[in-house]
């Protein structure tokens, strides 16, 4: 099973994305925001990360950039959950590196599936 | 002639008589009463006395010796206003005062004062509104960040409560479904693992009994049909013992008789004597063994007889009762079988519906994302009414520096002015925060979209 982050400045949200996963299996590291998810992603390897995009301090999009440039996480799969829908910035998502897209409320079985199909 | 301008008001006031007009018609009054009535030098004399009333008033007025505007209460703002309305309506048909130059200084300084007063007052009353907006907007934001805070601590409790739900919901499925696989599983080295097991092997085991039983209970009937064969051996071994009583009886018969003889015959008898006694002596116990092999035949045949009777009643026995256990045995397991399928039911149904409480649960906990959506789409709506509060604090503080000098005119101003310092600074420091703390996705992304929105799953 794999180790995955999940960055989000609400805790429901976290803890609803770490049972999700839990519940399958994965170890799940949780960060309140991208500051503190930059910090521990360089501190451990992780297989893939779940961001929100609207966050404190540092947003999703920064920390998507932030971690493409870390050697380790060029590669690593990396999805953007949030509220935004919006076209415009789902190219900025794209264009920063995210693998993919995720629009809250979102499903545990959909989340699972795209968790399953990303890790290959 | 006209040129003071206009001025807005905000309110209207009733009119109030200027302070000169009563003696001015008080005068009139009395120029005409003495005009109808008087003659005519008199008329000629207060005529000439009237006109030299109203240039003094004139000449007064343009050394400023009338009552200033600044002498006035705020209540009299107003009445120079009233003032300086009536003047400006009296203006056009006043021809005789258009040639005074006084008259439109007057007016025109009256004016500008007013008009001081009157920004004076817009400026008082702009900062105030800004400043009431300003602690409304940011208690809404208390407040707003109070609900936003309650919220999250009761969508956070609800979904670990659910989530606690749907854990024991799926771990009582998982029991339901080892008591399912525990009743309907199979045997493990001969040991039965199941309900349904230990009635299918108990069943075979009390039937191979009962067919024991059986079998025992034809075997006891074969042993009977023997025991009336050994029986009717015994009655013709009586029937033999007769024939040999007979015998021992005419053997007896026979050596009497030859002892008679033997005594008739004499001395030369003696010889035969003795064999016919020995002969008698054999045939007495020749009755006496046959007697004996009588006594033992009757005590078989009592215990044959007996044991015939147990035998009988005993294979009789056997066979009713064992063919009422099977039967009984039979009803058992059939009932047990029943019983087990409405336990399979009962457990399958338990586990299905464990199943629906899980997924019906976690439909609610998907449900609780709103409180993360509700949340962003709050602090979206906060971005913008921060700014505007930014903004006004931005216009006061031009405000207060446009004119201080003005603004230290207003009654108390020394007073207004260290309030809304102290009142506006403050905000202003923890408007300047937020903006500079909030995410810089705040202000605009939770802005309906304007545009096509794509799927709610995309990999680039």
């Amino acid at each position: 099973m794999a180790t995955i982050m999940t960055v989000d400045d609400t805790a429901t949200m976290r803890q609803m994305v770490s049972f999700t996963l839990h519940s399958v299996g994965h170890e799940v590291v949780q960060a309140s925001d991208g500051q503190e998810a930059l910090a521990l992603a360089k501190g451990r390897k992780l297989d893939m990360v779940i961001a929100d995009v609207n966050m404190p301090n540092m947003d999703g999009i920064t920390l998507v950039k932030s971690l493409r440039a870390l050697p380790e996480y060029k590669f690593i799969p990396i999805l953007l959950l949030t509220t935004e829908s919006h076209d415009a910035k789902r190219q900025e998502g794209k264009g920063a590196g995210a693998t993919g897209w995720i629009v809250k409320p979102f499903n545990p079985e959909q989340l699972l599936s795209v968790v399953k199909k990303v890790l290959g | 002639m006209n040129t003071a301008p206009s001025i807005r008001r905000p309110h209207v006031h009733s009119p109030r008589m200027p302070w000169w007009l009563p003696g001015v018609l008080g005068l009139l009054g009395a120029w005409i009463w003495v005009a109808i009535y008087a003659p005519f030098w008199t008329t000629f004399g207060s005529g000439v006395l009237f006109g030299m009333c109203m240039i003094t008033l004139l000449a007064l007025s343009r050394k400023n010796l009338v009552m200033p505007a600044t002498l006035m209460d705020e209540q009299d703002s107003q009445q120079a206003e009233i003032v300086q309305r009536e003047i400006e309506a009296l203006m056009p048909h006043a021809t005789s005062a258009e040639v005074l130059p006084q008259v439109d200084e007057m007016v025109q300084s009256m004016a500008s004062e007013h008009q001081k007063r009157r920004l004076e007052e817009l400026l008082l009353h702009w900062v105030s509104v800004s400043q009431q907006y300003s602690d409304a907007a940011l208690s809404m934001r208390k407040e707003i960040h109070n609900v936003t805070e309650q919220t999250e601590h009761a969508a956070t409790t609800i979904a670990n409560s659910f989530q606690a739900i749907i854990n024991k919901a799926t771990v009582q499925a998982r029991q339901a479904m080892e008591l399912l696989e525990g009743t309907q599983g199979a045997m493990t080295e001969g040991v039965p693992q199941s309900l349904k097991d230990f009635i299918r092997v108990s069943d075979e085991r009390l039937t191979k009994m009962a067919d024991e039983v059986v079998r025992v209970a034809d075997l006891s009937v074969r042993m009977v049909r023997e025991l009336d064969a050994v029986q009717q051996r015994a009655q013709a071994i009586d029937g033999f013992l007769l024939d040999v009583d007979k015998l021992a009886d005419q053997t007896s018969l026979l050596a009497l008789n030859a002892d008679i003889e033997a005594a008739r015959v004499g001395e030369q008898g003696r010889g035969f004597s003795v064999v016919a006694q020995e002969v008698r002596r054999l045939s007495k116990r020749s009755h006496e063994f046959s007697n004996s092999i009588r006594q033992h035949l009757e005590g078989v045949r009592a215990g044959l007889n007996k044991t015939y009777g147990d035998m009988r009643s005993l294979s009789a026995a056997d066979v009713n009762h064992a063919t009422g256990i099977k039967n009984e045995v039979l009803q058992l397991t059939q009932s047990l079988e029943g019983k087990n399928r409405e336990v399979a039911d009962t457990v399958s149904s338990i586990n299905a519906i464990s199943k629906e409480i899980a997924q019906d649960v976690q439909n609610v906990v998907i449900s609780l994302q709103f409180h993360d959506i509700t949340s962003q789409k709050l602090n979206g709506m906060l971005g913008p009414m921060d700014e505007l509060r930014h903004m006004l604090f931005q216009l006061m503080q031009e405000t207060l520096t446009f004119d201080k000098s003005l603004l230290k005119r207003l009654p108390g101003d020394d007073r207004w002015l260290a309030r809304l310092h102290d009142v506006a600074q403050p905000t202003a420091v923890a408007a300047t925060a937020y903006l500079d703390s909030r995410p810089q996705a705040d202000s605009a992304p939770h802005a309906p979209p304007k545009n096509g929105t794509g799927p709610a799953v995309e990999l680039f």
